[in-house]
């Protein structure tokens, strides 16, 4: 990649942090502080319910926040050409450069955040040990999963723009699907062929392997992750490069 | 003279859009899925258009016949359904009003970022790019500070030329941007222009004021109904252009 591109992802990005804080006193800090949120409700919910999962605060966050990454990031990107339709329109920039600069955004925002729940994961009983760096390769791979999806949507969105609103919805029941709050070991047996559909719920045993058993992941889990992302990714450019030319005459 | 900087071959561009007001999946259901809501509307049919280094050619038309089309095609932001777009030299970004803006950041901010996006970022020389910003649209350092939001319209298109002006162009677009500002500083934005065609650059003009054009340009073109009705010079051109009128 040569030396102008990089700038201009770099002030995409830039851009999307600014505006995304602009009028906030927290500013990133908000990276730490939703989640966080979040995970006060469900210990406040929940606890009690699944006392029998072992350190549930731990269960829970590490679950949460690669939710709330993977939740924001689809969000934005579905959204992305159409918030920078301007730009579209007046410059001719790789249009896969806006989608790609939206989910460096979500990742530099979703870092920020991680990097002070570990303090936290440690308290709360995280083992510190060498087997925490495979959670670099699954972030990224991680990365490409929601940006091949988000990618999609962004591209759809253009067309109906209800495909946003639609994943919006969407969204809360995936949640709800996906075993952040609760382990999957309540599921009978013989629905949980049906939860493992759900692509989340191979990247969430992975997390899980790493931030709350402490162990090297499951490769068996992360093969399927590594191969759903592959497909997906394939599938996304499969669709962006069948739908660009459409882009600036239905925006 | 040399060969052609741009050279447009047969090229036919359409708009996808739809007629039924199709914005969303449901009315695509309600509407029938089988008839498809996607329209192609022609709006360029087949151009044959050569520029050559150093002129600067007045596009005039009735609005809605394909002028800014033909600049997004010429600038390789639209992909033609048929024909060729050759362009060899360097396409500076399309100058429309308040294109690029984003009214959130302030101007300094807007500045740094539309020199990324026209791919001249260089982290040494972007103070001097502000300062020549900053004199030539007489914004002062406090405004250049506020988001752009608060700026007037004016001040926009004052802030938007200046910055895509403050380096010599090879090719320069400039898509309808004159009528806004006051006199003063559209007398300014013409000097400019002058002195960008004086260095050598090649640009292509979208008016529709006829005095501008034959002010700026030497060569002209008419469009209507997406076809060139005339090419010829700027004078010829302004000619056409006022008999649609008639």
């Amino acid at each position: 990649m040569d030396k102008a591109k990089g700038y201009l992802i770099y002030f995409l990005v830039y851009k999307n942090i600014q505006l995304k804080y602009k009028h906030s006193i927290l500013g990133l800090l908000w990276s730490f502080l939703h989640p966080l949120f979040y995970l006060l409700i469900f210990n406040f919910v929940f606890s009690q319910a699944f006392s029998q999962i072992h350190h549930y605060s731990l269960f829970v966050i590490s679950g949460l926040i690669f939710w709330i990454y993977f939740s924001a990031s689809t969000n934005q990107l579905s959204q992305t050409f159409i918030r920078n339709a301007h730009l579209l329109k007046s410059l001719n920039v790789k249009k896969l450069l806006y989608p790609l600069s939206e989910q460096l955004t979500e990742l530099v925002n979703f870092l920020a955040g991680f990097i002070l729940f570990l303090f936290l994961m440690y308290y709360l009983g995280l083992d510190i040990n060498w087997n925490l760096l495979f959670i670099v390769p699954i972030i990224i791979l991680f990365s490409v999963f929601c940006f091949s999806l988000g990618l999609i949507l962004g591209s759809l969105n253009v067309f109906f723009r209800d495909v946003g609103i639609l994943w919006n919805t969407l969204n809360a029941a995936l949640f709800y699907l996906s075993p952040i709050a609760y382990s999957i070991d309540i599921i009978p047996l013989e629905y949980r062929f049906y939860f493992k559909l759900n692509p989340l719920f191979h990247f969430f045993y992975v997390i899980r392997n790493i931030l709350y058993e402490g162990i090297a992941p499951s490769l068996h889990y992360t093969l399927y992750c590594v191969i759903i992302t592959l497909v997906l990714f394939m599938l996304a450019l499969f669709v962006y490069r069948k739908t660009k030319n459409g882009f600036i005459s239905n925006l | 003279m040399n060969s052609p900087v741009i050279e447009l071959k047969n090229v036919s561009v359409s708009y996808v859009h739809n007629t039924t007001g199709v914005y969303s999946l449901k009315d695509y259901f309600v509407s029938g899925m089988f008839l498809s809501p996607f329209k192609r509307k022609l709006v360029l049919k087949d151009i044959n258009l050569k520029v050559y280094k150093g002129e600067s050619l007045g596009i005039l038309g009735r609005n809605g016949e394909g002028k800014s089309t033909l600049l997004r095609a010429i600038a390789g932001i639209l992909s033609p359904d048929k024909g060729s777009v050759d362009v060899s030299i360097e396409i500076s970004p399309l100058l429309a009003l308040g294109a690029g803006l984003e009214l959130e950041l302030t101007g300094i901010e807007n500045i740094k970022i539309y020199t990324a996006l026209s791919g001249k970022y260089a982290k040494n020389s972007i103070q001097e790019t502000i300062d020549t910003v900053a004199s030539f649209s007489e914004l002062s350092i406090e405004q250049l500070n506020m988001p752009v939001k608060m700026y007037s319209t004016g001040m926009l298109s004052r802030l938007a030329f200046s910055t895509v002006v403050s380096s010599q162009p090879e090719l320069m677009m400039i898509d309808e941007v004159l009528a806004v500002g006051d006199k003063g500083f559209q007398e300014k934005c013409k000097q400019r222009i002058h002195q960008i065609k004086q260095a050598g650059a090649t640009i292509l003009f979208v008016s529709h004021n006829p005095d501008e054009v034959l002010e700026v340009c030497d060569r002209g073109i008419c469009l209507e109904e997406g076809e060139i009705i005339c090419n010829g010079t700027s004078a010829d051109a302004v000619a056409a252009y006022n008999n649609l009128f008639v």
